[in-house]
């Protein structure tokens, strides 16, 4: 018997009593103004910044003034003025010294400052080893609570996704706070419309 | 005879200093936690949900272990099964020696510690990293880690400095990381500031990721409705270990399979709620297939864990997601440390587990625990963990691992109130000899007396008393 | 109603006047008391320690002692709850008197409820929230659960004139006790009753207070050791003040 079969096996004989998917039915966390919310988390307690773009904003004059010092932006968003491209770059490790990484979020979550993104770009290593992100999120897509995002994510072929919530952190030293562990050091959310 | 939980636990005391900082770290936690718990209304309502969803997904596992594997394998993943640490530790390596992997980067996996895969990797020649922080520091200093979700929060700063001097780490990525960090006159040869040491454990963590040929995680969730694996972390250290090597393996415990994202919503909500006190972990990954031109396997570990299944005491330990919140609850791992079990996990889930996976070698961890039940209140997916613990102390005169002392008493306690007229005389004679009572006669003093006064005894019992009429 | 006085053994042989004010409390409130003299123990020393089959004679005794009354009173809440959620289970079969075993907080809170009480305590006391009182009797809310805040020890204390009620900060977390832990695990019991102790001196209050006598004999045994000179009273004997 091959142990997959010994395993469905045991398992199959040592159950007793079984039990029922429960109703999730109860009331969830709601907010009357979700999007604020979303920003009240995002730059409190997910240490993220946000910048509100209007429709009439050139993108990257903002991404210019979100980080001036930046050297190497990477992108596959369509209009990002970008030096590299995570579609075309031919290895992740291409990919180690950007400043700014520019990708798009597709659900945000006010509850905790989570945002879906999906993965679209043929080098995922764009959303991590970045030093710093720009995530693009349209207000239209925020929701109050996990529940709600959950119902809402979808993946596409590339069959990976992530929520992030901000930059990289870590408190294993001594348990201070300390942002930028092993991925993005910084998080900047452009809110659009 | 003391266990060597106690044993251990007084040595970790004889440094009070000590036993503060470890209570009061662990103790932070535990009051973020309850902040966010206050901030949910649905909070008990989620609990209750995920205690169910584990005990319908736990009876209905072979069902959803099919599923997820299909579903797996139609994602293009190839998926295996191990029954147990060996079989486990084999997969690995053929995984490997088939992709020819000479470095490996690995996110924070317990399972793997369960199943002492680093060693078997170092055995076989392969240099494993560590690339969650706290484990890499564990794993430069060679010590194992006292906690499950903070596995070095005991190692000071001033060790972590030193540790990485000695590894080279500091004279490598010192000087880079201390650009624009350090204050006037600080020294980054000598720095012990946890920003920098971060930063210069980045850089070196950098390093490795882009020169490994395999990235591990293990994972938090696996959805059968999908075949996604989900992963949680802060550093997104997961993430970079598996962003950037060719081949993802995954080795996750049976028991981590849930239905589907009705019910991963609910862990999402609770799990770093729980274990670390944040609204959620800065990164949710969902990796449901491999990268292009890349390969992800799953390993599906058992190593136990369908055995307990059959355990009508114990089964529900099965439901825990190693979120830690009960041993930072645990007034008694907050004051005893994670070293002072003798299980790789402390606390009261790690009392349980421990005896699940070896009882002669840890009974030693039953007398940690005062039964005040705090755990059982905290648990996100509500564990019956002193319950189990008081279950296990029943079972340990069979087990041959009874405390004499503690057998001697309560058959002393038995005899004296089995019989009433014994009971009331030897309480008449109590007040007497003042300082033990008969009941009481094989109570270590030393033991007692270790931080208490003895208690003094009535002149006269409320038996007495009532006998003569003087209770009116 | 008829109501069986339980005073366990350690109340019984080291505070009885613990079992004198929870008799005099409930005759005052009009309550018909008996105290059955062939009682001893709950049983919950040898549980604890292992070995809950060495009380299985006991806890038959209890049931058989206990059965006819309508109520079971005990001022001591872990052994109450130890009646009520253990004693089933060790004799395998139903028991009518742990069933109706209540400690005296709850019972007064909950069956009694009285409005006023004559008793007056001009002093200010640190609340102690026993374990079992608070995880398996519900004397108070957990604060680990998002549940609504309550205090059925505290309600009862408020009736007393003149009293003042302090919580330690950490209200509900375990003194260390737990009976054979205190000897078995020294070093942690004692130091978490060290902690505990400093938390209910740092309220400025002259006594601490509680439902359970175990709890408080753990800490005044730490109190003397130390010299601290914090006063010990059980939460019966401020309501049975002045009667
Ligand atoms: S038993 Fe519960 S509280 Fe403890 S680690 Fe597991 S899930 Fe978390």
């Amino acid at each position: 018997m091959s142990s997959r079969e010994e395993i469905l096996n045991r398992l199959r004989g040592n159950v007793r009593e079984t039990y029922d998917f429960p109703d999730l039915g109860f009331r969830k966390l709601e907010f009357a103004d979700p999007v604020a919310q979303y920003v009240e988390t995002t730059v409190t307690t997910a240490g993220a910044r946000v910048f509100e773009i209007k429709p009439t904003d050139d993108l990257n004059e903002k991404i210019r003034e979100a980080y001036p010092d930046a050297k190497i932006i990477a992108s596959n968003v369509p209009g990002i003025k970008a030096d590299k491209n995570p579609d075309t770059v031919e290895r992740a490790q291409d990919l180690e010294d950007v400043d700014v990484g520019v990708i798009k979020g597709e659900v945000a979550c006010a509850e905790n400052g989570c945002v879906w993104i999906p993965q679209t770009m043929k080098e995922k290593a764009v959303c991590f080893a970045s030093e710093t992100l720009v995530i693009l999120v349209s207000k239209q897509n925020i929701v109050s609570n996990m529940h709600e995002a959950y119902e809402r994510i979808k993946f596409n072929d590339y069959g990976f996704g992530t929520f992030i919530s901000g930059p990289s952190k870590t408190a294993d030293i001594e348990q201070s706070l300390v942002y930028g562990a092993q991925a993005a050091r910084g998080v900047t959310i452009f809110l659009t419309e | 005879m003391s266990t060597k939980h106690s044993i251990a636990a007084e040595k970790f005391n004889q440094d009070s200093g000590r036993v503060t900082r470890h209570d009061q770290t662990f103790w932070s936690v535990r009051s973020k936690r309850d902040g966010l718990a206050y901030q949910l209304e649905e909070w008990e309502q989620l609990r209750e949900s995920a205690n169910l969803i584990k005990k319908h997904t736990i009876t209905h596992l072979a069902d959803y272990l099919e599923q997820f594997e299909t579903n797996a394998r139609k994602n293009g993943v190839h998926v295996h099964w191990a029954k147990d640490a060996d079989e486990y530790n084999d997969i690995v390596m053929q995984i490997m020696r088939e992709h020819n992997v000479k470095k490996v980067v690995k996110s924070k996996s317990m399972l793997t510690e369960e199943c002492h895969l680093n060693d078997n990797l170092i055995r076989h020649g392969i240099d494993v990293v560590e690339t969650d922080l706290g484990e890499r520091i564990l794993q430069l200093m060679e010590i194992p880690p006292s906690h499950i979700v903070m596995p070095a929060i005991h190692v000071t700063r001033e060790e972590v400095a030193a540790c990485f001097r000695e590894k080279g780490i500091i004279e490598k990525h010192g000087a880079h990381a201390a650009e624009g960090l350090l204050k006037e006159g600080e020294d980054w040869r000598t720095s012990s500031d946890p920003t920098y040491l971060t930063r210069a454990a980045r850089y070196h963590l950098r390093d490795n990721f882009m020169e490994a040929d395999c990235g591990m995680t293990g994972g938090n969730f696996g959805i059968a409705e999908t075949g996604d694996i989900v992963v949680c972390t802060n550093e997104g250290n997961a993430d970079m270990s598996t962003s950037i090597p060719k081949l993802h393996i995954v080795s996750i415990g049976l028991e981590k399979i849930i239905p589907n994202y009705k019910a991963m919503g609910v862990f999402q909500r609770l799990l770093a709620r729980h274990g670390t006190g944040q609204a959620t972990t800065v990164y949710t990954s969902h990796f449901r297939k491999p990268r292009p031109g890349a390969e992800m396997h799953i390993i599906l570990v058992d190593n136990g864990r369908s055995s307990i299944l059959g355990n009508i005491e114990h089964w529900q330990t099965l439901k825990c997601m190693r979120c830690g919140a009960c041993m930072n609850t645990c007034p008694v791992y907050r004051r005893s440390g994670g070293y002072s079990y003798t299980y790789f996990i402390p606390g009261p889930i790690g009392v349980n587990l421990g005896m699940l996976k070896d009882k002669d070698a840890n009974y030693h961890n039953c007398s940690a625990c005062s039964l005040c039940m705090s755990c059982d209140n905290v648990c996100p997916v509500k564990v019956d963990l002193s319950t189990q613990i008081y279950k296990w102390r029943q079972e340990l005169d069979s087990m041959g691992h009874a405390d004499p002392m503690k057998k001697m008493m309560s058959a002393g306690m038995q005899t004296l109130f089995e019989h009433p007229s014994l009971y009331t005389t030897a309480l008449k004679f109590a007040p007497l000899a003042n300082h033990v009572p008969a009941f009481m006669t094989n109570i270590k003093a030393n033991a007692w007396c270790y931080g208490h006064t003895m208690p003094e005894f009535a002149k006269e019992s409320f038996h007495t008393l009532w006998k003569k009429g003087k209770v009116k | 109603m008829k109501i069986g006085l339980f005073v366990p053994c350690y109340v019984d042989a080291l505070y009885p006047e613990v079992g004198v004010a929870a008799y005099k409390l409930l005759c005052s409130l009009g309550l018909d008391v008996e105290y059955p003299e062939k009682q001893t123990c709950c049983g919950q020393p040898m549980g604890n320690a292992g070995f809950q089959n060495k009380a299985e004679k006991l806890v038959e005794n209890y049931d058989e002692l206990f059965r006819g009354y309508d109520y079971v009173v005990a001022p001591s809440a872990s052994c109450a709850s130890y009646v009520r959620f253990f004693h089933e289970g060790i004799v395998k079969h139903e028991c009518e008197a742990a069933k109706r075993t209540m400690d005296l907080v709850e019972f007064l809170h909950d069956v009694v409820k009285p409005t006023s009480l004559k008793a007056r305590f001009p002093h200010k006391v640190s609340l102690h929230n026993s374990c079992h009182g608070v995880r398996e009797l519900g004397l108070s809310s957990p604060s680990e659960r998002n549940v609504p805040r309550f205090n059925k020890i505290k309600d009862l204390l408020q009736l007393v004139e003149g009293i003042t009620v302090m919580e330690p900060e950490r209200p509900d977390e375990c003194c260390g006790f737990g009976g054979m832990f205190s000897v078995e695990e020294p070093a942690v019991s004692t130091r978490m009753g060290k902690d505990k102790l400093r938390r209910h001196i740092a309220t400025g209050a002259e006594y601490i207070t509680g439902p359970d006598s175990s709890c408080l004999m753990h800490l005044q045994g730490i109190a003397r050791k130390n010299g601290e000179p914090i006063k010990f009273i059980h939460v019966a004997q401020i309501l049975a003040a002045g009667l």
